[in-house]
C-alpha cells in the first residue's frame, strides 16, 4: 500500500509538472489545428501539411540530430581521454580548476566566447592577420555560422566535456573498472586490448543514459545555435521561436506544429531510454 | 535573448492575477489635461522597447526618466522587447482574457502597428489629447501614415529617420549609387557586402523593390498581389545573381543589424546600414565604427519612416502613459535626441509651428560630421509600402534567396 507521503508527493508532481505540461501540449495541439488562438480559423490541418511538406523542418531536424550526435561523440571522446589519461588527478590542482571552469559558463557565454575567438574578425583571425598568415579577415576558415555547424558543436562540447570527464572518472571507480582491467591483463590481454575491449565499453555502457540525455539537451538547445548558427537551416528550437515571432500572425500555428513534432521526438527518445534502463 | 524570453514569461506569469482594472478610456480622455497630469502622479510606466543601442538607452534612462520624475512625478520602468515579441506578449494576454496588461507603452514600427491593430491591442485614439501634438503635422505622409496605414491617433510619432548605407571611405572611395552599380561593385569585390535579414535589411530590400517598380510612389496604396509577385521575382533574380559574391557566398546573412555593424567594424565587410540616417555619427562617437565611416542614400532613394509610441489597450497606467508620450514629443525632448552626440534621431515636429526661440534652437543644432544633411536626402525619401510587402518580403527572402 502506498504511503501517505508517497501519495502526496505523486499528487504534487502531477499538479506541478505533469498537469501544466499536459495542458500546454493540449493547447499547442488545439492551436496547431485552428481550434485555439486569437486568429483561429476553425479546425483544419493546413499548418501540419505546410510544415510537414516543407523541406525546412526536415533540414532543421537533420541539423539538430547532426549537432547533438557531434557533441555527444566529441564530448565522449574528450571526456574519456581526460578521465583515463588523468586518472586520480582529474579533480585536483590546476587541472581540476581548469576542468571545472567551463561548468560555470552559461550557454550564451560559451557561445559568445566561441564567437569572439573564431569569427573572421575574432581573436584567432586577428593574430593570424598580425602574423601575416592571413591576407584578409574574410578569408578565415568559416567556423561560426558555417555549413557544418562547427561553432555550435564546439561551444556545446566546451560545456559538455568537463561534465563527461568527471562522470567517466566517477564511473571508473564505481564500476570497478581498474580491477576488471587488471584481471583482463592477468588473463593475457595487452594494455591496448584492455583499454578498448574492457575499460571503454564498460564506461560507455554505464554512461549510456547520461549520454542519451545529453543528446536530448543539445537537440533542444536555443542560445548557442541562435548565436552561432546560420540563418538556414536552423536548429529546432530556433526554428520554433522564429516561427512564433513571424510577421505574419496567421502562420503562428506553424510554431506549435514544430514544437509538437519536437516533443514527440524527445518523448520517443525518453521512452527508448526507459526501456533500456528496464532491460538493464 | 534568453533573458528576454524569461522576462516575457515572467511578465505573463506575474500578471496572471486579476488586478485593478485599467482606468476607463472614455472617462480619462474626457478629463482636462491638468487633471490627467494630476492622476499620473505616482504612477509607473512600463515601457517596452528595443534596447540594442547604448545611446538610446542612455537617452531614455538618463534624460527621459529623470525629467518625468522631476516634472510629473511619474516613474519609468524600461523592459526589453520589440516587434514580434511585443505582439506575442499582447496576443497571449488577450487569449488569456487578462484585464490588465503588463506593459503600458511600446516603441513600435509599421509592421508591429499593423499587427497590433489587427488584434485590436492598441489604446486610442489618443494623440489629439496631447497638448504637444499640435506641433506635429499629421498630414505629412511620412508621419501620419505608418506603412501606408493611417495612424488615426492609435500611435504617436516620436522620431523620423531614413535608411542610410554606411561605407568605409578608406576602402571604398566611390560607393555605388544605384542598383546596377551595386551589383557591379559586389561582383568586383567578392565577400565584402551583405545585409541583415531583419528589419533594416528588409527595409533595404523594400527600397530596391520600389526602384524596380518604377521609383517614388510606385508602391503607394494597398497591397497589390500581382504587382508584388512580379516585382519580387525580379528582386530575387537580382539578388541571386550577385549572391555568390556576398559575404560567406550568401549562404548565410547577419542575424541582426548589430552583427552587421560588428562585421563592418572588424573589417570583414565594407558596408553596413542603418535605419537612422544620423546613426553613423553616434556610432563613431561611441567608438563602434571607424572615423572613415560615411553614410549616404542611393540616388534611387531609400525608405523614410517614423517610429511611434503605442499604448497597450489594457495598459494599467493610462494617465501616466499619456503624460510620458506628451513629454517625448515636447520640443525639449525632441531637441535633445536630435543632437548627434545624444542619439541623432530626426524630429517629428513641424518646426515652423514652434516658438521663434525653439525654431532658432532647432536651426542651430550641432551639425552631423559623417552623415548626409537631412535637406540633401529628403528628395530621395521613399514612402513605406503597405505592411504586407514587408511581411511577404521577409518570408519570401528566406524561401527564394536564403534557403535556395
Amino acid at each position: 500500500m502506498r504511503s501517505r507521503s508517497g501519495t502526496l508527493g505523486l499528487a504534487a508532481f502531477l499538479a506541478v509538472a505533469v498537469l501544466p505540461i499536459g495542458a500546454s501540449l493540449l493547447y499547442a495541439l488545439l492551436y496547431s489545428v485552428g481550434l485555439a488562438g486569437l486568429l483561429a480559423e476553425g479546425f483544419n490541418g493546413r499548418h501540419w501539411l505546410a510544415v510537414l511538406g516543407s523541406g525546412e523542418i526536415w533540414s532543421s531536424l537533420a541539423l539538430s540530430v547532426w549537432v547533438a550526435a557531434g557533441v555527444v561523440a566529441a564530448g565522449t571522446a574528450l571526456g574519456l581521454a581526460l578521465a583515463l589519461g588523468f586518472r586520480g588527478t582529474l579533480d585536483r590542482g590546476a587541472l581540476g580548476m581548469a576542468l571545472y571552469l567551463p561548468l560555470a559558463l552559461p550557454g550564451a557565454v560559451a557561445a559568445f566566447f566561441v564567437f569572439q575567438m573564431l569569427t573572421g574578425g575574432g581573436f584567432v583571425a586577428r593574430v593570424l592577420l598580425r602574423l601575416g598568415l592571413l591576407s584578409d579577415p574574410s578569408r578565415f576558415l568559416p567556423l561560426v555560422q558555417d555549413r557544418w555547424a562547427v561553432g555550435i558543436i564546439l561551444a556545446h562540447t566546451l560545456l559538455a566535456t568537463p561534465f563527461l570527464a568527471l562522470l567517466f572518472a566517477r564511473l571508473y571507480e564505481s564500476e570497478r573498472v581498474e580491477e576488471l582491467a587488471a584481471l583482463s591483463r592477468a588473463l593475457g590481454a595487452s594494455r591496448r586490448q584492455s583499454l578498448w575491449r574492457v575499460e571503454v565499453p564498460i564506461l560507455l555502457h554505464a554512461a549510456g543514459t547520461n549520454l542519451a540525455l545529453l543528446f536530448i539537451v543539445v537537440l533542444g538547445s536555443y542560445e548557442i545555435p541562435l548565436l552561432l548558427g546560420r540563418q538556414a537551416p536552423q536548429m529546432l528550437s530556433v526554428l520554433t521561436m522564429r516561427k512564433f515571432a513571424l510577421f505574419d500572425l496567421r502562420q503562428k500555428p506553424d510554431a506549435f506544429v514544430v514544437a509538437l513534432l519536437y516533443t514527440g521526438l524527445v518523448m520517443a527518445l525518453i521512452a527508448g531510454i526507459f526501456r533500456r534502463e528496464k532491460a538493464a | 535573448m534568453r533573458s528576454r524570453r524569461l522576462l516575457i514569461v515572467a511578465l505573463l506569469l506575474t500578471g496572471c492575477g486579476r488586478g485593478r482594472a485599467p482606468e476607463a478610456k472614455g472617462d480619462l480622455l474626457a478629463q482636462p489635461w491638468p487633471e490627467i497630469e494630476r492622476q499620473a502622479r505616482g504612477q509607473t510606466v512600463t515601457l517596452a522597447m528595443w534596447m540594442g543601442d547604448p545611446f538610446i538607452n542612455k537617452y531614455i534612462n538618463e534624460y527621459v526618466a529623470p525629467n518625468l520624475k522631476q516634472r510629473y512625478r511619474v516613474n519609468l520602468n524600461v523592459v526589453s522587447a520589440q516587434g514580434g515579441q511585443i505582439v506575442s506578449m499582447l496576443m497571449t494576454e488577450i487569449e488569456a482574457h487578462k484585464t490588465q496588461s503588463n506593459v503600458d507603452l511600446m516603441w513600435i514600427n509599421g509592421e508591429t502597428f499593423y499587427q497590433l491593430r489587427q488584434i485590436d491591442a492598441l489604446f486610442g485614439p489618443f494623440t489629439e489629447k496631447l497638448p504637444n501634438a499640435k506641433s506635429i503635422d499629421f498630414k505629412n505622409p511620412f508621419i501620419g501614415y505608418d506603412f501606408q496605414q493611417e495612424v488615426k491617433g492609435y500611435e504617436c510619432p516620436w522620431g523620423n529617420v531614413q535608411l542610410a548605407i554606411i561605407y568605409n571611405s578608406a576602402r571604398v572611395p566611390e560607393p555605388p549609387r544605384n542598383r546596377q552599380q551595386l551589383a557591379a561593385w559586389v561582383k568586383a569585390h567578392p565577400g565584402r557586402f551583405t545585409f541583415d535579414n531583419t528589419f533594416t535589411g528588409m527595409t533595404f530590400l523594400k527600397s530596391l523593390l520600389i526602384d524596380l517598380a518604377g521609383g517614388p510612389g510606385a508602391l503607394d496604396g494597398p497591397f497589390d498581389e500581382e504587382k508584388y509577385k512580379r516585382l519580387s521575382a525580379q528582386l530575387w533574380d537580382y539578388l541571386n545573381g550577385i549572391k555568390p559574391y556576398f559575404w560567406k557566398h550568401g549562404e548565410t546573412f547577419p542575424a541582426s543589424v548589430a552583427q552587421l555593424h560588428q562585421l563592418f567594424a572588424a573589417g570583414e565587410v565594407d558596408f553596413t546600414m542603418s535605419n537612422n540616417d544620423g546613426d553613423v555619427d553616434n556610432k563613431v562617437l561611441q567608438g563602434l565604427l571607424p572615423e572613415t565611416s560615411r553614410a549616404y542614400v542611393l540616388d534611387t532613394g531609400t525608405i523614410q519612416n517614423s517610429h511611434y509610441m503605442g499604448i497597450a489597450k489594457r495598459a494599467p497606467h493610462l494617465a501616466a502613459d499619456l503624460v510620458m508620450v506628451n513629454f517625448m514629443i515636447s520640443p525639449e525632448a525632441q531637441y535633445e535626441k536630435l543632437k548627434p552626440a545624444v542619439w541623432g534621431d530626426g524630429t517629428v515636429l513641424d518646426v515652423s509651428r514652434l516658438s521663434e526661440d525653439w525654431q532658432a534652437k532647432f536651426a542651430d543644432v550641432p551639425q552631423r560630421r559623417f552623415s548626409p544633411k537631412r535637406v540633401d536626402i529628403q528628395p530621395k525619401a521613399l514612402r513605406e509600402p503597405a505592411s504586407e510587402y514587408m511581411i511577404r518580403l521577409s518570408d519570401d527572402f528566406r524561401k527564394y534567396v536564403l534557403e535556395k
